[in-house]
């Protein structure tokens, strides 16, 4: 049986030119990451870590190449069909959290649901669930300001979640927090794509990411260097097994 | 309805910022109406007496020069003439030099005949008929002075080397009334100033208006050879010649009231361009879950909307319970005695509001709706 294929970017290149000069950004990437993998993209700084998650993401396109996601062509999407199909199938987590600063856990979560035909009262029932999901139910009515930086992390990842996105995809989702707390977004993102077989794609310099993703796509200057499993999936229901 | 609440909150991210946004563009607009105000008002004073069916009768070398008693006769013996009133022009000061108004005198037996649209009671022009020292006066001139129906008053004579002593019978209220003015009988004039039998300005009623040209011409026609010769023009013509001179203090009122207009617009869109300015990356997350940059511009601009409106609301408002309570005008304004904002400026500052909130925010919303987002998100990091 052929294996469904969550993104399937084919000799995807992303050239960016700055005044006179060109960046080669991404260069002849083709990667194929099935449905329902926890995976991550590493690599130096530079190497195109983001650049090919933005494009995963539909925020950017690419200079050549083809890019699926979900199994719909994006490539050639107009903004505004774009738009809707972030909507619809994308949950973005940044580095910075991005909350917005004057909305409480609860609005900010609701956010993506404003796009949605959704009563209030269906609204209020996802954003209950998501907040309660990443343990954040009692932290309702609090501001990003009140909230520690993990805090509004899991926050930020019940917003990409609340809509149910096909894919989730986080931008260094570890790299503003403390150890601990980054710990527990690991685990957070693992429990995720095991318990709800979310497709997660996330790009980090966190060596302790390995752990916890099924696979590991190595970039250097633009270019796909390595596929490696990572620790997580396979070898950790091995290992479970095994100690069992 | 479900971006309410978001528009509100992004409203009052910073609170000092909308609400001293929200005043200067207050003031802006209540100096604006106020200014509008001024030539709207004159204008409308014109259309109203447009189809008048009075004729203002004087000396052809100008307003200063008087004409002879006797012309009353010849006046009234014109075909379609139903009544004519002389006037004469006092020029008194109530107490202080400052305290300047209108006050002429006038043939009380056909005053009510003239101005029957002057909002007079039938008790009031009895009383003016029946007592020498009878007085009328304006509603605005009642208001200033605090004046009340019964009291004695007394002008001195600045043109005239005597004072008068008047009681007031009534008030001038309607509509047409001339506000600042005060009329009182011509005979208790001559008399005071023995008799020298000139009139300043005949004021004829005619049957209709469609044969006001007619008796314009008849009148002008009958006096030409005569010792003082007469021009005769319609009450809106006549008015209007009184306004011709303040034209040039409209025309400054209302550039004034657009600069002011423009200035406060670009301070606006200085504001909204700060404020959007500050939150592109936020704009750039909301984009990449999947706001549309129309519903993204149309948020933007929803808030610019609702200060401008705010704003606008706020100072127009409070431009016309001013003008209202204070009932702003000057004898130096002519026939201007109260300055009232009509709905019409009510109505056109709203909108003036609306555009500024606008216009203000347009290019700065829709250069954030429209911004790139990889490079926006990238300023975060």
């Amino acid at each position: 049986m052929d294996e469904k294929y969550a993104i399937d970017l084919e000799h995807v290149s992303r050239i960016y030119r700055r005044d006179e000069f060109e960046v080669r950004a991404l260069d002849d990437v083709t990667l194929k990451v099935p449905e329902g993998r926890f995976v991550a993209i590493m690599g130096p700084s530079g190497s195109g870590k983001t650049t090919m998650l933005n494009l995963i993401a539909g925020i950017d396109h690419a200079t050549s190449g083809r890019v699926a996601v979900g199994g719909e062509e994006i490539t050639g999407m107009k903004e505004r069909d774009l738009a809707a199909w972030r909507a619809r199938h994308i949950g973005l987590v940044f580095q910075f959290y991005n909350l917005i600063p004057v909305l409480t856990a609860f609005e900010n979560v609701e956010l993506p649901l404003l796009l949605t035909p959704l009563t209030k009262t269906e609204r209020r029932e996802h954003v209950h669930t998501a907040l309660r999901i990443v343990g954040l139910e009692d932290r309702i009515d609090h501001y990003p300001r009140q909230l520690s930086g993990g805090q509004e992390q899991r926050v930020a990842i019940a917003r990409a979640l609340v809509t149910d996105p096909t894919i989730v995809v986080a931008d260094e989702p570890t790299g503003d927090l403390d150890a601990k707390s980054a710990e527990e977004i690991l685990n957070l993102l693992t429990d995720l794509n095991r318990q709800f077989h979310r497709t997660i794609v996330m790009v980090t310099h966190d060596p302790r990411a390995e752990r916890f993703v099924d696979t590991v796509y190595r970039l250097d200057k633009g270019v796909l260097i390595g596929v490696e499993p990572g620790k997580g999936g396979p070898a950790r229901t091995a290992a479970a097994q095994a100690q069992a | 309805m479900k971006y309410v609440a978001l528009v509100l909150k992004n409203l009052l991210r910073s609170k000092r910022r909308t609400i001293l946004t929200i005043f200067s563009i207050a003031v802006s607009l209540f100096i604006f109406s106020a200014l509008v105000s001024l030539p709207t008002v004159a204008n409308q004073i014109l259309s109203d007496s447009a189809s008048s069916v009075r004729i203002a009768c004087h000396n052809k070398a100008g307003l200063t020069y008087s004409m002879p008693e006797a012309y009353k006769q010849r006046i009234v013996a014109t075909p379609h003439v139903v009544a004519v009133t002389p006037e004469s022009w006092f020029g008194g000061v109530y107490h202080e030099v400052s305290d300047q108004f209108p006050n002429l005198a006038v043939d009380p037996e056909t005053a009510q005949a003239m101005w029957p649209d002057w909002g007079v009671s039938k008790e009031s022009w009895k009383k003016f008929e029946s007592l020498r020292t009878a007085c009328l006066v304006g509603s605005g001139t009642m208001k200033r002075f605090k004046l009340h129906v019964g009291q004695q008053i007394i002008l001195r004579g600045t043109v005239y080397p005597f004072n008068v002593t008047l009681d007031i019978v009534g008030v001038m209220q309607g509509g047409s009334a001339p506000a600042n003015f005060l009329i009182f009988r011509r005979d208790y004039l001559e008399e005071a100033a023995g008799r020298p039998g000139f009139v300043d300005n005949y004021w004829v009623r005619v049957d209709k208006s469609e044969n006001v040209p007619q008796v314009i011409a008849a009148l002008d026609e009958g006096f030409a050879n005569s010792s003082a010769q007469t021009r005769s023009e319609s009450e809106a013509a006549f008015i209007g010649s009184f306004m011709d001179n303040f034209r040039t203090f409209f025309r400054l009122a209302e550039i004034l009231g657009f600069i002011v207009v423009l200035t406060i617009g670009l301070v606006a869109a200085n504001t909204a361009a700060m404020s959007i300015r500050e939150r592109r990356s936020e704009i750039a997350v909301m984009r990449s879950i999947g706001f549309p940059s129309g519903t993204i511009l149309g948020l933007l601009l929803s808030e610019s909307l609702i200060i401008g409106l705010l704003g606008g609301l706020l100072g127009c408002g409070s431009a016309f319970v001013v003008l209202r309570i204070f009932a702003v005008g000057s004898p130096a304004l002519g026939p201007l005695s109260e300055i009232r904002m009509p709905p019409s400026i009510l109505a056109e500052t709203l909108v003036v509001a609306a555009l500024i909130g606008l216009f203000s925010a347009w290019v700065p919303a829709r250069a954030a709706a429209r911004q790139n987002i990889v490079d926006a998100l990238r300023m975060v990091a």
